[in-house]
């Protein structure tokens, strides 16, 4: 480490052109890197070098930088949003790592997210995912009193631990089977353990685990990992009510 | 081409406006209502929840955004809560009273009609939140807790942890997926609007970047909606998300919309300061922290001592010394601008000096650690991430960072901007707030706009328009998608050796300096001629790599920067001409002996609604003045002495 | 009782607990197996006479279909989901996760212990089943004397380290195949999952060195 301080960090960064192109590593020892930048803030560093050299900057998803909103990706150094527990990239800062580190930063790699260019990915497969049950089918206007439905403490902060989820994608990207279970099952539980979603509670379980399961996401094998990646610490718990709502449902469900 | 530029407040008491407003709109018939498409940009919370809304109701809907997924809009970070006079807690809260204190908050510069409309809706917001399952906090008899937030008497802010806007907006998004699965939502995701498109001078499309693929698509309908938020990242370092910009609201502008009352932006007190000249964004910290911190600095100025050394008889908490019955409590810009005045004393902390204290220790004290954290766990958690300190035992540093922007599109009270067909909800219209907007009061008015006001005003408009067909084939189609390709190729014909976040820093610097939390004559002359020749420089010598028809972050980032130079002008136009302090609004030339702001309501109690003139490179602005009546309260000074 | 409609054995879902619940009454089988192998520490007659005993009940066909089924469902919907899986990550890392979001190796590699095991339990089957057949009397009753075929195997040092390792992968499989599938069967509560994590790990080395201390009896002792 320099006497100020600042780092030299190797980067090795994916690059590729296009959803069909191969990619490749972009290599770039960047220098002058404090501790307190965030490590998105050390991606403009390098983009603004990369422009001044005449070279394509990275492109990356990123949005709000304060962990809410999702947008922000990128596998670094094998670990979906970084090696912090509880972090997203846009929140990770760069004293995690040491001066003379080789970092290598790949995007959220699985065949439901394919790659737009460089680090930014597909994630629209979430989107369907919860556009197939996702919801309370309730009008505006139809509602009545706010209290008027008491909910058990308990199970209201359950299921604000459940719809904490950013739908950022790294339990996919975590995962080994690039499963997105833990994503579904947090929706199916914030609205299973709430009295509003009570009279969908089957029809969304069936058809969330429908649409997942068409959208070229692998299966769940308890592996735990996607809950580690998990930046809002989604519990792997949830998981196990998806396949109890499922296989309750499955065994009630009539044609017609 | 005719100009939208009429109140058309309904008469009557104030109790019964929009009920009277109501019972005279025309409708729809439910039949019709699929002839008709609606274009709906941004999805936040005010486009997210119009988008469901309109939808349900049988419209056609075009829902655009310019994230990957709807459920990213900038309003999902928004952290304290909404408000609503709901009384749960019986401490005396009504409708009158939540509008009284959001028309004070908002130093008279707000709408009286529009600001009791919205406290009469946002009972019913909390009502549908709570039926699609948004998880607001609960008591443990299961009913909704509420908390006292932002200088409220009351309790009335709901709330869902620190992540309210996050679980109001995946309320509107699910919302709007259930249409979406229906067919009833065509969604449009990685889309920028870059104009919109008029015929015989009505907004009749608009013309978008496909962000993925970098084409040129124009989207047709009958009326467009507008709710692309707010302008703060003219400042460059805001707590807006690094993709919130003013472009799609700009070029309404540019294409004839009345920007109102630019120059009233927010600054909020509780941010996480400036590290290094790196920084990308500002980070704030829910105003909540106020409750049970004190805020101080050193008496001595100058003073470097570590804040653990420095004993309470030399420590000035300095809102409790000024506002004794407020205290810590005070509205957000009073709170930034006494924070600002101690650092201009050269009484400020940390290694820049750009900072005061915010001190849990007597909290904890009283409380103990476990209570505090259980009250601001996340937060604290959240300032130690960024700033690799510990809250529990050195005091936070915090500075004041632009949040929200009150100004915007100019409305009528049927949410129509100047322009027929061209609609404006949530952050992006101009109309609630005022010159300063209360803490819980923009998730409240997002929602309010789409869910309970635009699908009443929007079937009066519908029902009453003459909206002949119109074909993306014609003119003024073509036209506009010409017109937008060309500047494109313009900026990426620049090739000079500055980047575009170079440019994007010095004006944010520069509105910072001068058309930030106070400003001064001499300086918005100044400022004004600045940022014409860093307009100048912007066009002759930005470098934009990259190809058009790929994902081009520089490409997208050029444009809006572009638009910001402009932007930024026309607020210190704004400032310039408003000569009194209110709100969000502080000339140094109006104050009181006290510091306080002296507000002028004799000469300024209006908006000040700007027409936009020139182009790119030399923009005009033209005011136009539009009273505001204040038929039922009284406008009384802001007192929180 | 209600009946189970097709898109639940099409589902990931459906198949996952099909898999965990045959999975469950396969760690019954082991168990059992092991239990009744560690009659060999009495003597061989005892040993002899519990196989007889269990070949010659009639039941026994019922019991072999029960397990062919059990292997069948639990392999082929295994095969089927591994091959999903395989399929949903086209490109793989560079690098691989680190520190707490790693996933282990036990975890990493089921589906290659599984295909170990199922070889393993064809030899297994090929010896010890369909093998030399040595015969004993005892009390006028000839009886096939396993004992002696076990003690011939586990003399051959060779044989005994390739049967503990296919037992130590076993062990494995067991470890996390079982409080897996209470997690697939919908058995997951913070208040009890510690404590199926710890029956599972209890359950896998009990089965694990009830087994192991066989062959290593057999070949130190006999």
């Amino acid at each position: 480490m320099s006497k100020d301080g600042n780092m030299t960090i190797h980067l090795e960064v994916w690059q590729q052109e296009g959803p069909n192109e191969k990619g490749h590593f972009l290599k770039y020892s960047l220098e002058q890197v404090t501790p307190d930048m965030s490590f998105l803030e050390m991606m403009d560093v390098l983009n603004t070098k990369l422009i001044k050299e005449g070279k394509r900057p990275v492109e990356f998803d990123h949005d709000c930088r304060e962990g809410i909103c999702g947008t922000c990706s990128m596998v670094i150094n094998g670990d979906p949003h970084g090696p912090q527990k509880a972090t997203t990239t846009c929140q990770l800062h760069m004293r995690s790592f040491k001066d003379g580190d080789r970092v290598v930063i790949e995007p959220f790699r699985a065949k439901a997210f394919p790659v737009i260019r460089d680090l930014v990915v597909d994630r629209t497969s979430f989107d369907r995912i919860q556009q197939a049950g996702g919801y309370v089918s309730v009008n505006t206007g139809n509602a009545q009193d706010a209290n008027n439905l008491p909910v058990r403490k308990q199970d209201a902060d359950m299921a604000f631990n459940a719809a904490a989820c950013i739908g950022c994608g790294a339990c996919v990207a975590a995962c080994k089977n690039a499963s997105a279970s833990l994503f579904t099952s947090a929706k199916i539980a914030h609205l299973a353990l709430l009295p509003q979603g009570q009279p969908e509670r089957e029809e969304r379980a069936l058809a969330m685990v429908a649409q997942m399961d068409s959208e070229a996401f692998g299966a769940c094998t308890n592996t735990g990992a996607c809950s580690a990646a998990c930046p809002k610490e989604i519990p792997l718990e949830h998981i196990s009510k998806m396949y109890r709502e499922f296989a309750t449902a499955s065994s009630r469900k009539r044609d017609s | 081409m005719s100009v939208n530029f009429e109140d058309k407040i309904p008469s009557g008491p104030l109790e019964s406006k929009w009920e009277r407003a109501r019972n005279d709109y025309s409708r729809v018939n439910p039949a019709n209502k699929r002839k008709f498409d609606i274009i709906v940009v941004g999805t936040g919370l005010a486009g997210g929840s119009a988008a469901a809304t309109l939808a349900e109701l049988g419209y056609n809907v075009k829902s655009f955004c310019i994230q990957d997924s709807p459920r990213r809009a900038h309003s999902i970070a928004a952290q304290g809560g909404i408000n609503a006079a709901k009384n749960y807690p019986n401490d005396g809260d009504s409708v009158y009273n939540l509008f009284y204190d959001t028309i004070k908050g908002g130093d008279y510069r707000s709408r009286e009609a529009n600001v009791y409309r919205l406290a009469q809706v946002a009972n019913n917001i909390i009502d549908q939140c709570v039926a699609q399952g948004v998880p607001f906090a609960r008591e443990y008899g299961g009913y909704l807790d509420n908390r006292s937030f932002g200088g409220a008497q009351v309790s009335r802010t709901f709330y869902a942890r620190g992540q309210t806007g996050q679980q109001l907006l995946l309320g509107a998004y699910a919302a709007m997926n259930r249409q979406i699965a229906k067919g009833n939502i065509e969604m449009y995701s990685r889309r920028e609007m870059l104009d919109l498109v008029t015929v015989d001078g009505v907004a009749r499309g608009i013309t978008v970047r496909n962000l993925n693929t970098g084409e040129i698509e124009t989207h047709t309908g009958h009326a467009v909606l507008l709710c692309t938020g707010g302008y703060g990242n003219v400042f460059y370092l805001s707590t807006n998300a690094m993709g919130s910009n003013v472009t799609a609201a700009y070029r309404c502008h540019k294409k004839g919309a009345y920007f109102a009352n630019p120059c009233y932006t927010q600054i909020h007190p509780t941010c996480i300061p400036v590290s290094g000249h790196y920084q990308s964004k500002l980070t704030l910290m829910s105003e909540s922290l106020r409750n049970d911190g004190r805020i101080w600095v050193p008496k001595e100025v100058g003073d470097k001592r570590s804040p653990l050394d420095i004993p309470d008889s030399e420590r000035d908490y300095y809102l409790e010394r000024i506002y004794p019955s407020f205290g810590n409590l005070v509205p957000r810009d009073v709170a930034s601008r006494q924070a600002k005045f101690r650092v201009d004393e050269n009484r400020g902390v940390g290694k820049t000096g750009v900072a005061v204290y915010l001190d849990f220790s007597d909290a904890i004290k009283r409380m103990g650690e476990k209570a505090v954290s259980a009250k601001y766990g996340n937060l604290f958690q959240m300032y130690e991430k960024i700033t690799g300190e510990n809250p529990y035992k050195t005091p936070m540093r915090i500075f004041p960072a632009v949040h929200y922007t009150m100004g915007g599109l100019w409305v009528d009270y049927d949410l129509q901007s100047t322009i027929p067909g061209l609609h404006v909800l949530g952050e992006a219209n101009f109309s609630d707030h005022g010159a300063n907007r209360l803490g819980a009061s923009a998730l409240m008015q997002g929602l309010a706009d789409g869910y309970f006001v635009i699908p009443y005003t929007l079937a009066n408009y519908l029902a009453n328009a003459n909206l002949p067909e119109v074909s993306a084939d014609q003119d003024e189609f073509k036209d506009s998608r010409a017109e937008v390709a060309a500047k494109l190729d313009k900026l990426l014909g620049v090739n000079g050796n500055k980047t575009v976040d170079e440019f994007h820093m010095e004006l944010g610097l520069l509105a910072w300096d001068k058309i930030g939390m106070s400003r001064n004559e001499q300086g918005l002359k100044d400022v004004i001629s600045k940022i014409g020749e860093l307009r100048n420089e912007f066009w002759q010598n930005v470098k934009v790599p990259g190809e058009k028809n790929y994902k081009n972050s520089e490409l997208e980032k050029a444009g809006r920067v572009a638009d910001f130079l402009e932007m930024a002008e026309m607020m210190a136009n704004d400032a310039l001409t408003r000569n009194e302090s209110c709100g969000g609004h502080f000339r140094e030339e109006f104050q009181t002996p006290e510091n306080e702001a002296l507000r002028d309501d004799k000469n300024y109690c209006h908006v000040s609604a700007w027409e936009y003139g020139g182009n790119s490179e030399k923009p005009s602005f033209t005011l136009h003045k539009k009273k505001l009546d204040f038929e039922f309260v009284e406008l009384k000074t802001r007192s929180y002495k | 009782m209600a009946k189970l409609n097709a898109g639940y054995f099409k589902s990931t879902v459906g198949q996952k607990q099909i898999v965990g619940l045959m999975g469950l009454l396969l760690c019954g089988f082991v168990f059992t197996h092991m239990l009744g192998n560690l009659i060999i520490f009495i003597g061989p007659e005892a040993y002899n006479m519990y196989a007889y005993k269990l070949v010659s009940n009639p039941l026994i066909y019922v019991a072999e279909a029960g397990l062919v089924a059990m292997f069948v469902g639990h392999i082929v919907l295994t095969i089927k989901l591994t091959i999903h899986n395989k399929k949903s990550r086209p490109q793989a890392y560079a690098v691989s996760a680190s520190g707490e979001k790693k996933t282990t190796l036990v975890q990493k590699t089921m589906a290659h212990q599984g295909i170990i095991i199922l070889v393993f339990l064809i030899l297994h089957l090929i010896t010890f089943k369909w093998g030399t057949v040595y015969t004993v009397e005892y009390d006028g009753l000839v009886v096939r004397d396993l004992f002696q075929l076990m003690v011939e195997k586990f003399n051959q040092p060779l044989y005994v380290v390739g049967y503990l390792g296919c037992l130590v992968i076993l062990t494995m499989h067991l470890s996390h195949g079982f409080q897996s599938s209470f997690k697939s069967l919908g058995f997951n509560h913070p208040q009890y999952e510690p404590k199926i994590k710890c029956a599972g790990f209890a359950y896998a080395a009990f089965v694990g060195f009830g087994f192991i201390s066989q062959p290593l009896y057999i070949f130190f002792f006999l």
